[in-house]
């Protein structure tokens, strides 16, 4: 069953993440095992959620449930990703007083926390070498963008969604204007 | 009656702040300190504070569920649920239109050139973020040596990711308990 497989992935990931690009290393785990998604739609799943409203959590649960099984596929990842909020954290609301200051909590995010970014880097591995290395090829001008990016988005302070038009604008160039030029 | 009327004016107003918040969370943050704090004054800041540490540190999505801590002081568990709904309702029907177009443009010529351009800038966008995480993260050596060694576990050894975080929780219950048993013998000698 689509739906069921959809609903446990995505509650599986609310579970074992922390919110935003958190997520991402776990997306990418899941969708790929299922064969969902490849590394690419991934990026552009990224992007894309960068650029709409809304929390990247709910973003990439919506796109990767409207990909798999439609509109209904949507709700069913959505209210996945949603199960922590629904089940923890409505624990916490009702016991909000004592949970307030837990050492216990702290502790795990301690440990965690460190975890994640791990998890990140690794992920960061991964896409470099599906986005920067394709099928052996070293792709120059997308290493040119991610360098020139990096540098805005570290030292210019640039937004991402800034970022985001402005790499897609010199993709459209070096992928599209200039193969035309030199024919 | 009262808690109905209230969880639906929760939910409005989540739905709004949902429509027009890009940046995520803390963009999202900041509205809820205007709107409840300093316009309507329903909570103080420090309460909202106390919302934000505490959904953070849950697992999940941090800004679900700092709305569902706020819906549910407001008006209760139907409170909880409007709010988490009404923040997330924007983003799914925007999503839900932005992958119908993807589906049908992504092959055009132009569109795969653009999305070229676009998946090169995903990295550094993710780098940052690990780098400003790890800035609040990574400030104690055992911290760093936690990274380091999930990293390697993580990229070579190929440990699933689930299984990283599960472990992590476990140890830090473990470590937690230690510490607790050690205080107690403290305590009694």
């Amino acid at each position: 069953m689509i739906y069921a497989q959809l609903f446990l992935s995505f509650m599986k990931i609310g579970f074992t993440s922390f919110g935003g690009m958190s997520m991402i290393p776990l997306i990418l785990e899941e969708m790929t095992s299922h064969g969902w998604m490849t590394p690419e739609d991934l990026s552009n799943l990224v992007a894309i959620a960068e650029m709409t409203p809304g929390p990247l959590g709910i973003n990439c649960a919506t796109f990767t449930g409207t990909q798999t099984a439609g509109f209904a596929g949507s709700v069913v990842a959505v209210l996945g990703v949603l199960m922590p909020a629904f089940t923890l954290t409505m624990v916490i609301a009702i016991f909000f007083e004592k949970f307030k200051d837990s050492s216990v909590m702290r502790r795990i995010m301690f440990v965690v926390k460190p975890i994640c970014i791990a998890m990140i880097l690794s992920v960061i591995v991964t896409l470099s070498s599906t986005t920067y290395f394709v099928e052996g090829a070293v792709q120059s001008f997308s290493i040119g963008i991610a360098a020139l990016m990096l540098y805005l988005l570290i030292k210019r302070k640039w937004s991402v969604p800034m970022v985001i038009t402005s790499s897609a604008m010199l993709g459209v160039i070096f992928y599209g204007v200039l193969p035309m030029v030199r024919g | 009656m009262d808690r109905i009327k209230k969880g639906l004016s929760i939910f409005a107003f989540f739905f709004k702040i949902g429509c027009f918040t890009f940046g995520g969370g803390w963009a999202i943050l900041a509205q809820m300190e205007q709107e409840f704090v300093d316009k309507r004054q329903i909570i103080t800041k420090s309460e909202l504070l106390e919302m934000v540490a505490v959904g953070k540190s849950a697992p999940g999505i941090m800004i679900t569920n700092i709305s569902l801590l706020f819906g549910y002081h407001v008006a209760g568990v139907f409170g909880g649920l409007c709010a988490v709904f009404g923040i997330i309702t924007p983003a799914v029907i925007i999503l839900s239109i932005v992958t119908l177009f993807y589906n049908s443009f992504k092959d055009n010529y132009w569109v795969h050139a653009g999305l070229t351009g676009l998946r090169a800038a995903v990295v550094p966008i993710i780098g940052s973020a690990a780098l400003s995480l790890g800035k609040d993260a990574l400030r104690t050596p055992p911290a760093i040596a936690i990274c380091l060694v999930a990293f390697c576990l993580s990229l070579l050894a190929g440990v699933s990711n689930i299984v990283l975080v599960l472990a992590g929780v476990v140890g830090a219950l473990a470590w937690w308990a230690g510490t607790r048993i050690k205080k107690e013998r403290v305590q009694e000698a």
